[in-house]
């Protein structure tokens, strides 16, 4: 009686070990895309988060200035604005358990400038009446690792106003 | 080579130590794998109850701040822990009568209520994992300068007019996340949050304080 010849040796449709090894290292590879790209969405969430809370502390500073401008008017020196100079203001916490990794930006103004207009009338030295008061304020940080080469990212927000008396 | 043909030497097909070797590599990224994803969970989990939260204070925010643009006049009282209870008056234009919107935090609940219905009914989750908490911290109106970090503001709240300080205010409201250990060898997380905004009651010093409107 002969045996049937057997088939469980052939080469065709098997995988020897160099294609497992390489097809390991594709999913390796893949996986670490992936993981990635999920720290990326992340790390985009936190900046969206910073930039909300920009627009807030700028927001914050146009209100203070339409309110001294309403009823408590500014001097000149206040008027001429401190966009050199600015405030700083912490932006972000990080990380709760420690401060070193916080976050903090720099809040500014720029000259307030009154917007005149001749059909309300003149004043005795012959300018245009005011109409109103355009307000601008700025507020600047760095992200985490950003190069200090690159410029800061910024949020500009502006209102305007009218005295109480108008 | 025996009778029936069978091959007991042959070049193709495995050795031993290949598959040896190859379970060993791919025992080794499952377990890596697992690992970080486990890691990656928990931090998902943080991150989203995190933005939920920062959601959810910005937008508390957002509705008093645009109430108060409007308002005519605003009350504070003190409430419960450290928070405020606020009445905000404002002029109903269709109506021409003056109304009221109350805002204040309910602890228990952990959530802030306008005329006693909560601002956002999806916040806090109802589902909340093992562990998980919010709390509110602090929830208050205060005049320009009366609970700030800041040491220029404190000063320059005493050389503005009356008039001023009585219709700037500041709202800050804090909120806090808590995630307690519960594994043996984990810890407790926790993070607050702080959002703040300075609104300017613009009507508290106009005629329309008094209804008039036109």
């Amino acid at each position: 009686m002969k045996w049937k010849k057997q088939k469980w040796g052939e080469d065709v449709g098997s995988i020897d070990f160099m294609q497992v090894v390489i097809g390991l290292l594709i999913v390796g590879v893949a996986c670490v895309g992936t993981f990635q790209a999920l720290e990326y969405g992340n790390d985009q969430l936190n900046y969206q988060m910073r930039y909300r809370k920009a627009m807030s502390i700028a927001r914050s500073s146009v209100e203070y200035w339409q309110g001294r401008i309403h009823t408590d008017y500014p001097d000149e020196r206040e008027m001429a604005g401190n966009i050199n100079r600015g405030e700083e203001s912490i932006l972000d916490k990080m990380d709760p358990r420690t401060d070193v990794d916080d976050i903090y930006c720099n809040v500014s103004y720029g000259v307030i400038v009154p917007m005149r207009n001749v059909e309300l009338g003149v004043d005795r030295s012959g300018n245009p009446l005011v109409t109103h008061f355009v307000i601008r304020s700025r507020v600047t940080w760095m992200e985490p690792g950003q190069s200090p080469t690159t410029p800061p990212h910024e949020v500009t927000f502006q209102g305007s106003m009218v005295t109480a008396a108008l | 080579m025996l009778e029936n043909g069978t091959r007991w030497r042959r070049d193709d097909g495995w050795t031993f130590i290949e598959a040896t070797l190859a379970i060993v590599i791919m025992a080794i990224m499952v377990l890596g794998l697992t690992i970080v994803l486990m890691a990656f969970r928990e931090q998902l989990d943080r991150s989203w109850a995190v933005r939920v939260m920062d959601q959810y204070g910005n937008d508390v925010i957002e509705n008093l701040t645009h109430d108060l643009r409007n308002a005519t006049d605003v009350s504070v009282r003190p409430g419960n822990g450290n928070t405020s209870r606020i009445d905000v008056k404002y002029l109903d234009v269709m109506r021409r009568i003056p109304k009221v919107a109350r805002y204040a935090a309910d602890m228990r609940n952990v959530r802030i209520t306008k005329d006693g219905q909560p601002l956002d009914p999806t916040f806090p989750p109802r589902k909340l994992g093992r562990g998980e908490t919010y709390s509110i911290v602090q929830f208050t109106l205060t005049p320009y300068g009366a609970d700030t970090d800041n040491q220029w503001e404190r000063e320059d709240s005493f050389r503005r007019k009356a008039s001023f300080i009585s219709a700037a205010w500041d709202i800050k409201f804090k909120i806090s996340y808590n995630r307690a250990a519960i594994k043996p060898g984990d810890h407790n997380w926790n993070v607050t949050k702080e959002y703040l905004n300075r609104v300017y009651v613009r009507n508290k010093n106009l005629i329309v304080k008094n209804g008039v409107t036109e």
